[in-house]
């Protein structure tokens, strides 16, 4: 019983490396297969024309020195640890939040209706409450942008619902 | 040659390239002083912007930006204990003691002499190293690039930022982000989701602008409760006449080591500086004041940090193999611009060539005298909330990336990129690696195809190359060079050589 005690006391921190090891190595295998079961998606080319290297041959190779190296990784992380991570504050998903919310807006209204909305969005989320520079922010300088791209490099941006009312 | 030099040189007397050069200093000290910015993203962002302008002026913009940025995150490091850029983070281990305690002007000074010191030199080699080597490039193969450019992906393992091993895997996924879209050799379609827009591949400038400046801004999101205490400074004093006696053999070294660094490929001027610094105390007689303010770490760091912007230019001129980070956006550009870098470059535009040398020098004179002058005003661009400044970064990141294809799809690859990276450096992952592999991935592909052609797929015929086969032992050391350099580290931190005891 008491070997069994010292057993499990000598065990415990090597369960607890291994409980944070496995993380990043899944994450890691599982991008691995879903990419090589991608490549059997590819075309195959007559051996005539492809002279020894078919187009899923290089991807393969790749996956094969990640995994090597994702073994390798293993190793590492059972013996050498990573640092705890802290947790995420509410501001990292609130930016998050406010990424998805760009690209939807960017997507159905307009780019810059969008750009108003994530700078507005992030200065009232990072502690910002005055209420002129947030507005500077976020409508003279897409505004500022807009122009300087139309009328300088002549670059036409997507249409939506306010730049729309500039090209009509 | 000659002549294309000179007519490169001219170039520089024309008062608009003069202007943006100086324009682009002010930007570059900007940017590097601002932490979270830096060359690399600043850079990647700038980089859409110029691909309406001539290739001189778009190239002496990026390039310009890169030497004064590094520069100037001495600027925080030394007055916040915030490096704007990572290869100022050996400059705070004695620039900001030096602050506290009231040497704020002198630290400051010696990092802008040092700067500029390390940055010319760095130039003068690199206007003489990077045409030999382009002309040696000229005995290169497919075999030979290709080894060439295993090499370069080699080192990424001994990049500062997260652990060989970790680096390699991303490196590694890179160069696998590069096989997105159709095989050049087969035309077959790779990993495109039947999506057009991905047929010519991935872009690298939205997953450079993605992984460096929108993760950054998440990991900005992450700090919001950081206070930064500022140290008030008169003024920038030049260094004294006993300074310059304590530091002349420091700031030599440095230039020497920091090029060196710089010229390996995907190494730069993080890792110049840290070995810079190391070599400073290592060397010095007063090694007990290092860590509290020892002007000689100052000194070291950040003359290593800028020569290696000129050693860095050399293989991505010479060769189109990336010195560092940034130097790879910088090749993005070239490649923008039809700009294929090699022997055929210097051979065929040699005045592009020298005009980039000259703009390099100029932009290591005009840094000078604007760090002399205005360091303590560029050091307040830091009051700028954060809650205003990343908000810009956004628009100009959306929009740089937009404006380069007109395709919003570069936007969603980007912003994908932003939270992937993010993910990447929680994860104790670099997210330069990635950006190097994309950029070398077509490179090593096509070489390494082209190469089994030619061997009739008998891959044992690369070791009858023998410029090929200095390239993989050097691969070899590369790979290796993590574990000797942490054994040296030990080594070091153990005590090193007693004060007193004369070197062997």
């Amino acid at each position: 019983m008491g070997s069994t005690a010292t057993g499990e006391a000598r065990l415990a921190p090597l369960r607890e490396r291994l409980r944070h090891a496995w993380q990043v190595p899944l994450a890691v295998l599982l991008f691995c297969a879903y990419v090589a079961y991608l490549t059997t998606t590819f075309e195959r080319v007559p051996k005539a024309l492809v002279q020894g290297v078919q187009p899923a041959d290089f991807p393969l190779l790749l996956i094969g020195v990640i995994l090597l190296l994702t073994a390798v990784l293993v190793w590492q992380l059972i013996h050498n640890p990573d640092p705890p991570r802290s947790r995420l504050p509410a501001t990292f998903f609130v930016t998050v939040g406010l990424f998805l919310a760009f690209a939807g807006i960017a997507a159905w209204v307009d780019l810059f209706a969008g750009f108003a909305v994530f700078a507005v969005g992030l200065s009232l989320a990072w502690g910002e409450r005055r209420l002129v520079p947030i507005l500077a922010i976020a409508v003279v300088l897409p505004l500022a942008i807009f122009l300087l791209f139309d009328l300088v490099l002549e670059i036409r941006f997507p249409r939506g619902v306010l730049t729309s009312l500039y090209y009509d | 040659m000659l002549e294309g030099a000179l007519a490169g040189l001219a170039a520089l007397l024309d008062p608009k390239l003069l202007a943006l050069i100086f324009a682009a200093t002010i930007g570059g000290v900007i940017i590097g002083a601002l932490p979270g910015l830096g060359a690399t993203t600043g850079a990647a962002i700038l980089l859409p912007f110029t691909v309406t302008m001539e290739p001189i002026p778009a190239i002496a913009l990026l390039a310009t930006i890169y030497c004064a940025a590094t520069y100037a995150g001495a600027i925080t490091a030394i007055l916040i204990n915030t490096p704007g850029t990572t290869a100022a983070a050996a400059t705070c281990i004695d620039g900001y003691p030096l602050a506290q305690r009231g040497e704020a002007g002198r630290a400051l000074g010696m990092a802008t002499v040092s700067s500029t010191m390390g940055g010319m030199f760095s130039v003068l080699v690199l206007a003489v190293a990077a045409p030999a080597l382009a002309q040696l490039a000229y005995k290169f193969g497919p075999p030979e690039y290709f080894a060439l450019a295993l090499f370069g992906l080699s080192m990424l393992a001994s990049i500062s930022s997260g652990g060989a091993i970790k680096n390699l895997i991303a490196g590694t996924f890179g160069v696998l982000l590069a096989t997105v879209g159709m095989d050049l050799m087969t035309g077959v379609e790779r990993f495109t989701f039947g999506m057009p827009e991905l047929t010519e591949g991935i872009h690298f400038i939205p997953v450079l602008i993605g992984m460096f400046a929108l993760s950054e801004l998440l990991v900005q999101s992450t700090r919001m409760n950081m206070i930064m205490e500022r140290i008030a400074m008169k003024a920038v004093q030049l260094p004294s006449r006993a300074d310059y006696l304590r530091t002349w053999k420091t700031i030599l070294r440095s230039c020497g080591i920091g090029t060196f660094i710089g010229v390996l490929p995907a190494e730069g001027a993080t890792v110049a500086s840290m070995i810079g610094y190391n070599e400073a105390k290592r060397w010095s007689k007063n090694k007990a004041e290092f860590g509290k303010g020892a002007i000689e770490g100052v000194a070291g760091a950040e003359a290593a940090n800028n020569a290696a912007t000129g050693g860095a230019m050399v293989p991505t001129l010479a060769l189109g193999i990336p010195g560092s980070a940034t130097t790879a956006v910088i090749l993005g550009g070239l490649l923008v611009h039809g700009l294929r870098p090699g022997p055929h470059l210097f051979n065929e535009q040699p005045e592009f060539v020298f005009a980039i040398f000259g703009t390099m020098f100029v932009a290591n004179v005009m840094f000078f005298g604007l760090g002399l002058m205005g360091a303590k005003l560029f050091a307040r661009v830091t009051l700028i909330p954060n809650a205003f400044l990343w908000p810009m970064v956004f628009m100009l990141a959306v929009v740089g990336t937009y404006a380069l294809d007109q395709s919003i799809m570069d936007v969603w690859i980007m912003l994908g990129c932003g939270v992937l990276g993010f993910v990447m450096r929680r994860f104790g992952f670099s997210v330069v690696p990635v950006a190097i592999g994309l950029i070398l991935g077509e490179l090593v592909e096509t070489t390494f195809k082209q190469s089994m052609v030619m061997f009739d797929n008998n891959a044992w015929l690369f070791f009858t190359r023998p410029i090929a086969d200095i390239f993989f032992l050097l691969t070899v050391a590369g790979l290796c060079a993590p574990l000797i350099m942490d054994r040296l580290a030990r080594r070091w931190r153990s005590g090193g050589p007693e004060e007193g005891q004369g070197r062997s």
